[in-house]
């Protein structure tokens, strides 16, 4: 096979989503996001969504998500993205509407925007980022660091006694009556991308059927937080976050 | 058939102020009401689940867990170029000010209405005006202005949301409804506004084409934001606002005079404080003092023009105000000096009498320009 055969577009076997816009990114290399962003773009061109679709980008790295997907955005203030979602869900009740949130945002400061949104069961789907630290911030400890987790405000890392125990807000949100999906996923390999789009894809079916609150965890990596290259960042996810945060789905009526 | 919808419309009715607020929501085409309890004004919500317009204009009502929430909602809702607002008083109004500012800097039309009640703090239920400077001068952070509207009646709590909705689509902005206690409380009779049909996708599109409704192939995405990473961006984004502001403050400016024509002394207040002062004037003209009352309507803009030419005319100003002196700082900037302003208030939502306002009149104002 020549260049020129690869090249071809009749030979394509993967391409890239045109709700991807092709600008560069500015997410780390080896973060999670990028991937994230391209499942999302995936999903909603095959759904044929695209002018059905609005997306809710909070204050984190993902702020700027509406640089990358080439569908109509808000921008929430810190913690209120699932609020902003219920204004336009329930003003655009055919509307796919989507949060996409990291833990600083859902599991701190906008937990009662998070659990209530989900216990109304708000027909919308939050897909929730969750790499144990404040990434934009430059690294400061999150809800979801663990115990013994190093950041920049728990350097020495993260104890009980000063800083209480890491949440588990997907375990919590999955025994609301309102949320109809709860799954954790990641997507630092080739399987657990195909695991992820499912479960999105699943949750944005979710969320067009009206059966109640969707969400979809993704443990992430953040190696410029985490101060480890992209390769033993999903090491160490692997070996120390999914024990803490076990992959799987937590809820699924 | 005309004639009696006409009639039906036009119906004379007795009800408080806040109930008048959830009638002409309804009525003007709302899209979307969100809000948390709080008194004195839950019962706005309490209207309008009791109408349930959903069930007849389509309209959205939803109780938030919180403030916080309400304004986000709005935001959300707002952000689609839906009539959307949402309705407090004064503490829960503190925890809309993020809200509002992010509303101010993404440029969103929406109605808030702060039925204040007298602070700081968790303070009482009854009547102030305190929130004079939350409201006038910022509340949130960022160099922003609120379009804000202050009725002194029920009819006007009716007349000023529809009203409220007008000027925030005309200008892309929050815009208030600052009421008090009293005036959400009181009932009066009222004419309800006729009904108007909620916007269709289609008028939303031509009037707000940046509203997120879902990219369509024939245009770029919209998005909502206040974000700028660039400062330059930012300066350009506030400039716009500025630009806006002065405009608003050309166009919008609204003020009632009442016996001002022969005026040698002039009062100024707003709201409830203006309902008792015009029985202040009405006295003080028996007593043969010639005095006036300006009203401001619109807060934001201040009616700074006609009060500074006042300030040429008369001999003295007093300003009355349900709070330690908030607005009298506006009248001062107005009159820049001409003449001698003086201001009486009572706090912690007590309303001054038009006896005192009389004696304070004579004592302060009346006796100091004879000096």
């Amino acid at each position: 096979m020549t260049t020129n055969d690869i090249i071809n577009p009749a030979n394509l076997v993967y391409d890239q989503p045109k709700i991807l816009n092709d600008v560069p990114m500015h997410y780390c290399p080896g973060c999670s996001h990028g991937v994230v962003h391209k499942l999302i773009a995936e999903i909603i061109e095959e759904m044929d969504m695209q002018d059905k679709t609005i997306g809710i980008a909070p204050v984190g790295c993902s702020v700027f998500a509406y640089k990358y997907l080439d569908i109509d955005w808000q921008q929430a203030s810190h913690g209120r993205a699932p609020a902003v979602a219920t204004g336009i869900k329930r003003l655009l009740p055919d509307r796919l509407v989507f949060t996409y949130q990291g833990d600083g945002d859902l599991a701190a400061i906008g937990t009662a925007e998070t659990i209530h949104t989900a216990n109304r069961g708000e027909n919308i789907t939050i897909i929730f980022i969750n790499n144990g630290i404040y990434g934009m911030t430059g690294g400061q400890m999150a809800p979801t660091t663990l115990n013994g987790m190093k950041s920049s405000t728990s350097p020495n890392g993260r104890t009980v006694p000063l800083n209480g125990h890491p949440l588990d807000i997907t375990k919590l949100l999955a025994q609301l009556d309102g949320t109809c999906y709860v799954t954790r996923q990641s997507v630092h390999t080739v399987a657990t991308v195909r695991k992820a789009k499912k479960a999105i894809r699943k949750a944005f079916e979710n969320s067009m059927s009206n059966k109640g609150t969707s969400v979809v965890e993704i443990v992430s990596t953040c190696n410029s937080g985490w101060k480890l290259s992209p390769s033993q960042s999903n090491d160490w996810m692997v070996e120390n976050m999914f024990p803490a945060y076990p992959l799987g789905d937590l809820k699924d009526i | 058939m005309n004639d009696s919808k006409k009639q039906h419309n036009e119906e004379v009715r007795l009800m408080k102020g806040n109930e008048a607020i959830a009638h002409a929501a309804i009525r003007c085409g709302c899209d979307g009401y969100f809000g948390y309890p709080i008194t004195p004004q839950s019962e706005i919500m309490e209207t309008l689940m009791e109408l349930e317009p959903w069930n007849t204009t389509g309209m959205v009502v939803l109780q938030a867990e919180s403030e916080i929430a309400s304004i986000n909602m709005v935001y959300g809702a707002a952000g689609c170029g839906k009539k959307s607002m949402t309705s407090s008083s004064s503490p829960g109004v503190s925890l809309m000010q993020e809200g509002i500012s992010y509303l101010a800097g993404a440029e969103l039309p929406c109605v808030i209405v702060n039925v204040m009640r007298g602070g700081p703090g968790l303070g009482t239920i009854q009547p102030s005006q305190a929130d004079y400077f939350q409201t006038v001068k910022g509340g949130g952070h960022g160099d922003y202005k609120m379009i804000t509207l202050a009725p002194a009646s029920v009819q006007e709590m009716a007349d000023h949301t529809v009203l409220a909705f007008d000027l925030a689509f005309k200008y892309r902005t929050p815009t208030m409804v600052l009421a008090d206690g009293v005036i959400g409380q009181m009932m009066e009779k009222v004419i309800l506004p006729p009904y108007q049909p909620r916007m269709t996708e289609e008028q939303i599109i031509e009037i707000c084409p940046w509203a997120t409704l879902g990219k369509t192939a024939n245009r770029k995405p919209n998005y909502i934001t206040s974000l700028a990473l660039l400062s330059e961006d930012m300066e350009k984004l506030n400039m716009r606002l500025q630009t806006r502001y002065r405009e608003i403050e050309k166009n919008e400016v609204l003020y009632e005079e009442f016996s001002c024509q022969d005026a040698n002394y002039l009062i100024v207040a707003f709201g409830t404080c203006a309902r008792v002062c015009q029985k202040t004037v009405e006295m003080a003209r028996a007593d043969g003092i010639k005095v006036g009352l300006l009203r401001p309507i619109t807060l934001f803009p201040f009616p700074t023009k006609a009060i500074g030419e006042y300030g040429r005319q008369t001999k003295g100003i007093l300003t009355v105000e349900m709070n330690a002196g908030q607005m009298v700082e506006d009248v001062r900037l107005a009159v820049n000096g001409a003449v001698k302003v003086e201001f009486y208030g009572r706090m912690g939502g007590i309303v001054p009498s038009a006896d005192e306002v009389l004696e304070v009149l004579k004592s302060k104002v009346i006796i100091s320009t004879f000096e």
